[in-house]
């Protein structure tokens, strides 16, 4: 059995392969860069003498994800789980934005997740069990002026799986969630921001203690909890006069 | 893209640079392609400032921490440059294997020990790191992605090691490993009473696998050169197996206080301290971890941060062996006239052929740490009149504060290493403040 990791080679998608690796898991590790997966094989194997697999795949295509899926049935079949730290941002995401940029950001933070857990459902269905863990955003908690599309897919990408755990609730597949703030990766390296980035490598340790877990929801870092019910129980009037005085 | 301000580990240097820590292979392309100069960073853990350089942009590579092939029976391995020592320790040790040449502190990764040409405390035995790097690979804004070895571009393989990382980012490096033969160290303390008495106590049998270094008084022309040899020997009879791991303390090296605290009280007072602990309560044979011996640092940064926001300086020199009488002879007398402030004295012996701007020549090799004034300034600039005078090898990596001059007299190649650098990257893309210095 092995554990499918969508996003693997790099930020929290690598942590994650590491925590695994280092409770002697075997992996499937799936990115678009083929260079930086076959490295990461290299090191977990080498490291951890366990089995790994790479494939090489753009989730921003859904008809690639697609082809992925028929092609590679039977190596589905066996996983036990599968991971999405999957994000993909864009410059220039803002309300104006092209087709293809709109489909491209939408498929890969939303469509491909949502098409490729269909599929394993049914899998995990039949297996009478499987864990399922997904990863939101929290720029997804209101609309914003930059990251447009980024956020509103991880919006939906976090309706789906609250979707996903209420289906699942009386059944042996596990679902986790997690809506991110600042994480310490490369995308946020060297940056100043107003509050403390949290650990990737902290999260996949949460990630792997709670995969026996059924229907979490938490957001990392904790404190993001209070900051997104601030944002939700605020009128959108007022919200709105506080982006306004802070611009 | 983030900007950030910058400094030497010694402090003696500062820049605002532009900081990107890739993760991905592309990456490194897509941010090398964005800037006219760039340099790539380790740890940012050099005394000097080779690591950034003004508006420049720093390609900070500790994500490629990475093993990439391991072959124990060939003891061959490759690793990302941005590992650091005690990742790869970590790894090699467990199966009885390392890389000798490697500096005293285990948070320096592998593509810096390469481009700076590292040596350990055997390099009187082992030489320098060159001789264990089979392999490296390098990315170039100009000529992308170069194997670099012995049997492909050659010439390149050779000006990249100690090469300051001049010729591009090193990526991925392939070490020949070495066997371990013992556990831990067994190391023994043998009493010094001048320089010159250090020099005929380290250099005693260099044939001889053993990791050996001084401790020399410098608080005083009195005390100048008394001290202690440590003799670190591979521990073979040993059933000590829980030595190895190395654990990393959680300070930060860079972080200094705010104040300098040595002055010629403190550094006498410590200095004697130090003496008399290792005279009157120290075996004068013990055993010692694998950290402890290789890396003797890990748990003493507060040395560096006591020189404060003003930083220190620090001057290598390796003296040919038919030379160090002249040269303690002469360091002594400008120590009596001058009398700096050094807060630490250091004897190795050392091995390695000179060539383009590698810290490398056979002979002994003097470390002397200074607080910054004015008066150890002076003294510093009396030592490299010294090292002009008798052909010496100052380090270039260590001592921030070297002029052109001295190197020019001091290195033989440095003239041709330029063209060849110049001829390699004609547009010179790569560069920092250190190399801007060197006006390469």
């Amino acid at each position: 059995m092995s554990n499918l990791i969508i996003g693997a080679s790099s930020g929290l998608g690598r942590e994650i392969a590491y925590e695994f690796a280092r409770n002697s898991k075997n992996l499937i590790l799936i990115s678009r860069n083929l260079k930086d997966l076959e490295i990461l094989k290299s090191d977990l194997e080498i490291k951890f003498k366990i089995e790994v697999n790479v494939f090489q795949l753009d989730f921003s295509n859904l008809n690639e994800v697609s082809k992925f899926i028929l092609d590679n049935t039977k190596v589905l079949e066996k996983i036990e789980g599968v991971l999405f730290p999957i994000g993909m941002m864009k410059e220039n995401d803002n309300v104006k934005n092209s087709n293809d940029d709109l489909i491209s950001i939408f498929s890969a933070n939303f469509y491909s997740i949502n098409f490729f857990i269909s599929h394993i459902l049914n899998i995990f269905e039949e297996k009478k069990g499987g864990f399922i863990v997904g990863f939101g955003s929290i720029s997804g908690a209101i609309g914003r002026e930059i990251n447009v599309s980024y956020s509103s897919a991880k919006r939906a990408l976090e309706n789906y799986f609250e979707s996903l755990i209420i289906s699942n609730l009386k059944n042996h597949i596990k679902v986790q969630f997690y809506i991110l703030g600042y994480l310490d990766t490369n995308l946020s390296f060297g940056k100043k921001l107003l509050l403390p980035k949290g650990s990737p490598v902290n999260l996949a340790k949460i990630v792997y203690k709670n995969l026996n877990k059924k229907g979490v929801k938490k957001f990392f870092p904790f404190w993001w909890i209070f900051i997104d019910m601030a944002i939700k129980i605020l009128p959108f009037s007022i919200t709105k006069k506080i982006i306004k005085f802070f611009n | 893209m983030t900007k950030k301000k910058i400094y030497s580990l010694d402090k003696n240097y500062s820049a605002d640079i532009f900081f990107k820590r890739p993760d991905k292979y592309k990456e490194i392309e897509i941010v090398s392609s964005k800037f006219d100069n760039i340099i790539t960073m380790g740890s940012c853990n050099s005394y000097t400032p080779a690591s950034f350089r003004k508006n420049a942009l720093s390609i900070q590579l500790t994500k490629f921490n990475r093993i990439i092939e391991f072959d124990k029976n060939q003891k061959l391995i490759t690793v990302e440059a941005g590992i650091i020592l005690s990742d790869l320790f970590n790894f090699t040790l467990a199966r009885g294997l390392w890389v000798p040449q490697i500096p005293g502190y285990p948070t320096i990764t592998i593509g810096g020990a390469v481009a700076s040409n590292s040596h350990g405390k055997s390099c009187g035995f082992h030489g320098t790191i060159k001789k264990q790097i089979k392999r490296i690979k390098i990315f170039h804004k100009l000529h992308g992605w170069l194997n670099l070895s012995n049997e492909e571009n050659r010439d390149i393989f050779d000006l990249t090691i100690g090469g300051l990382g001049l010729t591009g980012s090193i990526v991925e490096v392939q070490l020949r490993l070495e066997e371990l033969s013992g556990n831990n160290f067994v190391t023994k303390i043998i009493e010094t009473d001048s320089s010159n008495d250090a020099v005929k106590k380290i250099n005693f049998d260099v044939k001889k696998e053993t990791y050996c270094y001084s401790w020399n008084r410098s608080d005083s022309f009195k005390n100048f050169g008394k001290g202690f040899v440590f003799q670190n020997e591979l521990n073979v009879s040993s059933d000590n197996k829980l030595t190895k791991n190395i654990k990393l303390n959680n300070s930060d090296i860079n972080k200094n206080f705010i104040i300098n605290f040595w002055n010629k009280y403190s550094v006498f007072f410590a200095q004697s301290i130090y003496q008399n602990y290792f005279k009157f309560f120290k075996s004068k044979q013990h055993e010692e971890s694998f950290q402890k011996a290789i890396f003797p640092f890990i748990g003493k940064e507060f040395y560096f941060k006591l020189f404060g926001k003003k930083g220190f300086l620090e001057s290598q020199i390796i003296v040919p062996f038919d030379k160090t009488e002249v040269f303690i002879d002469e360091v002594e007398t400008i120590f009596k006239k001058h009398e700096p402030l050094i807060t630490l004295y250091s004897l190795k012996n050392f091995k390695g052929d000179q060539k383009n701007l590698r810290f490398e020549n056979d002979g002994i090799c003097f470390t002397f740490d200074f607080v910054k004034n004015s008066k150890n300034l002076f003294f510093m600039n009396e030592l490299d009149k010294i090292c002009e005078k008798y052909h010496l090898t100052p380090s270039i990596i260590k001592d921030s504060r070297l002029k052109l001059e001295t190197i020019e007299k001091c290195y033989k190649d440095f003239n041709r290493f330029k063209e060849e650098i110049n001829k390699f990257d004609n547009k010179r893309i790569y560069k920092s403040t250190l190399t801007d210095k060197l006006m390469i």
